[in-house]
């Protein structure tokens, strides 16, 4: 075990070190420049920019320096926002982000759990055709035109809501909603698939065989075992919802790290995006590890080193 | 019961005991067609309802994105600023008063406007048929989930074939490059590749796809070739002498057809969703051309005032996404039944 965790750190850090590497690459192959929206800079206003942010040295002292910078958790400072660290604008929009972000994922999970679960256990009756339909819509239906459809509908025309902005908790519903609406899509689908084939194996015959009650089955042995696989797919519900931020946070205006991430895009402030796009990857990354470590604890079946090949 | 009687209900004749026709030639004989392995598949998907549904849903809104267009009076880029902003009227339907050409609070526009055309979908603020342009959109939408699913098929069954079907060293170091790129949010990748393009077409957004879009499918290729490598069809044909090109493209890549197919059809319903992602936050597909996408996200903007013109877009790509995932489905279930999940 602690070996293979180990290994793993290692290949974490490989794997951000190469991102890093073609992100920075990448950034100087753009065409644009933070630069060129300003038209009224005179040519040594521009060298003078240039040579402020060490933009005259070759390509790889850049990348040297960008790199050594990184270790120590810089991530060099924004064009567009007058020399404000990016690690700090991270820190400040990364708030609402991770709020709206771990809303979505317990809310989506529980109503998942809970819908694939009765799907189940009516399984081929109309309970269970229709959560089938809702997880397919929920999988088929783009989340930003559900939050559009959300906004416009809740908001503007019944005035439930508000529209948009970050007040308080009642503006985190709707974000919240249209965002979780994937989440329980993909866990009731699961959750669904798993607890049919639970209910069917051996061991259920025999917990009823013993006479314990239908409702003590359910959560005692069906339940728990069901549940296990679900942890798997919480790695990839976790990038979708960070990727599904840029679009929610941009409709509701939300002071968050995929708004500003969008911003940054349409204005060239390089060093953002790079700042971003590796925070997004390291987060994944880490994301992934600690799903495969905690399926190892929970599930004593599955070995972790050496269960490949 | 005496004896006449007995023999007339059996009614017993020497013609009944002839000895039956026996020709040992046409013992083996099949009587019936045999069911193949792609027949017994499309068999299977069409008892399946939800697939059926998606295959209706599919065709339907392929032949209105391939005809619609043809037949429409107007060109997407067609610009008429005296007739923008109108909404939906369509001949027949307006009868039942919907898509009658009134606008949300009734305001009858066409007959305002003086207008006698009939714009099934409404017209954009650049008064350009909508109906048109949402099914050229469409065209666009499908062209770039064709073009991303075809490149990942190709670069992930090469890459998948050549990792599994050779083992080894290689393997592993190719599984290292697989684990990198799986390391990397998809999106995102997407977006920093759409932005080293000033103006990105339908070919740089579909290739941006691809980028790592072909780990999925080199993974699931991979997977199966290295069950299938050691069965025994395949040792038997190894011994009997053939290349290693003959026993992966006649033995190995048949019998991996089926997850690959599915696992195409998924692709593309998440190539047309990343490219209205992209529209929507800025980076997809250029006007006057259009995408599903791009006019979702224009008609965001108008939302409040034309809802119409942001509704229908999104009705069809949704519809759109949805049967390809119905129909993705049922052919993962049609095809293997196993690997149900």
């Amino acid at each position: 075990m602690g070996r293979y965790v180990l290994q793993r750190l290692f290949y974490m850090v490989f794997t951000l070190f190469l991102i890093t590497t073609l992100t920075f690459f990448l950034m100087k192959l753009l065409p644009g420049s933070p630069l060129q929206n300003q038209e009224k800079l005179t040519a040594e206003q521009r060298e003078v920019i240039l040579e402020k942010y060490g933009l005259n040295d070759p390509v790889p002292v850049q990348y040297v320096r960008y790199m050594k910078n990184l270790v120590q958790g810089d991530l060099g400072i924004s064009f567009k926002y007058d020399n404000r660290e990016v690690s700090t604008i991270i820190g400040e929009r990364i708030g609402p982000s991770a709020q709206l972000g771990f809303q979505a994922l317990m809310i989506g999970t529980l109503i998942g759990i809970l819908l694939g679960s009765i799907a189940a256990l009516r399984h081929n009756t109309w309970v269970d055709y229709g959560s089938t339909v809702i997880s397919v819509l929920g999988i088929s239906v783009p989340s930003f035109v559900l939050a559009a459809l959300l906004q416009y509908y809740v908001g503007v025309e019944l005035r439930w809501l508000p529209v948009a902005m970050w007040k308080g908790f009642e503006y985190t519903i709707l974000p919240t909603l249209a965002l979780s609406v994937f989440v329980i899509a993909q866990v009731s689908r699961f959750m669904r698939t798993e607890m049919i084939e639970v209910l069917h194996s051996d061991y259920i015959l025999l917990a009823r065989a013993k006479g314990i009650s239908g409702s003590g089955i359910i959560l005692k042995h069906a339940l728990r075992n069901a549940l296990i696989p679900v942890i798997t797919i919480l790695g990839p519900m976790a990038v979708n919802l960070m990727t599904g931020t840029l679009v929610i946070e941009r409709i509701f205006a939300v002071p968050g790290l995929g708004e500003q991430f969008v911003l940054s895009i349409m204005v060239n402030d390089y060093t953002i995006i790079m700042g971003i796009t590796i925070f997004y990857s390291a987060l994944f990354i880490l994301i992934v590890f600690i799903v495969d470590i905690l399926y190892g604890i929970i599930d004593p079946r599955i070995r972790l080193a050496g269960g490949k090949s | 019961m005496d004896k006449a009687q007995n023999e007339k209900q059996l009614k017993i004749n020497p013609e009944l005991f002839q000895p039956a026709e026996y020709d040992p030639s046409k013992v083996e004989v099949i009587t019936r067609p045999s069911l193949t392995f792609w027949k017994d598949a499309s068999r299977r998907l069409l008892q399946n309802r939800g697939a059926t549904f998606g295959l209706i849903l599919l065709t339907i809104i392929l032949c209105f994105a391939l005809f619609a267009p043809i037949f429409s009076s107007y060109k997407y880029s067609d610009q008429n600023l005296r007739h923008a902003k109108l909404p939906p009227k369509m001949p027949y339907i307006e009868k039942l008063g919907v898509m009658d050409g009134k606008d949300k609070d009734g305001f009858d526009w066409y007959a305002t406007k003086k207008v006698d055309k009939y714009y099934y979908f409404g017209t954009d603020d650049l008064g350009r048929d909508q109906w048109t342009r949402i099914w050229t959109g469409a065209r666009i939408s499908l062209l770039i989930g064709l073009i991303a699913a075809s490149v990942d098929l190709l670069i992930g069954v090469m890459y998948g074939g050549i990792s599994g079907y050779y083992g080894g060293r290689l393997d592993t170091i190719m599984q290292r490059l697989v684990e990198v790129l799986m390391g990397v949010p998809y999106l995102i990748v997407v977006i920093l590749f759409i932005l080293l393009f000033e103006e990105p077409g339908v070919l740089t957004i579909s290739l941006a796809m691809v980028v790592t879009g072909w780990v999925s499918m080199s993974r699931v290729v991979r997977g199966q070739i290295l069950k299938l490598k050691n069965q025994e069809y395949v040792l038997a044909s190894r011994t009997l002498g053939s290349p290693d090109g003959r026993l992966i493209f006649k033995h190995l890549l048949p019998n991996v057809m089926g997850p690959i197919i599915v696992m195409t059809m998924f692709t593309i319903p998440s190539a047309i969703f990343a490219e209205a992602f992209l529209s929507f936050i800025g980076l997809g597909i250029k006007p006057p051309l259009a995408s599903l996408g791009s006019l979702v996200s224009d008609g965001y903007k108008s939302i409040r005032t034309y809802p119409h013109l942001m509704m229908y877009p999104a009705l069809v790509i949704s519809s759109l996404i949805l049967s390809f995932n119905l129909v993705a489905d049922g052919l993962r279930d049609a095809l293997d039944p196993k690997m149900r999940k």
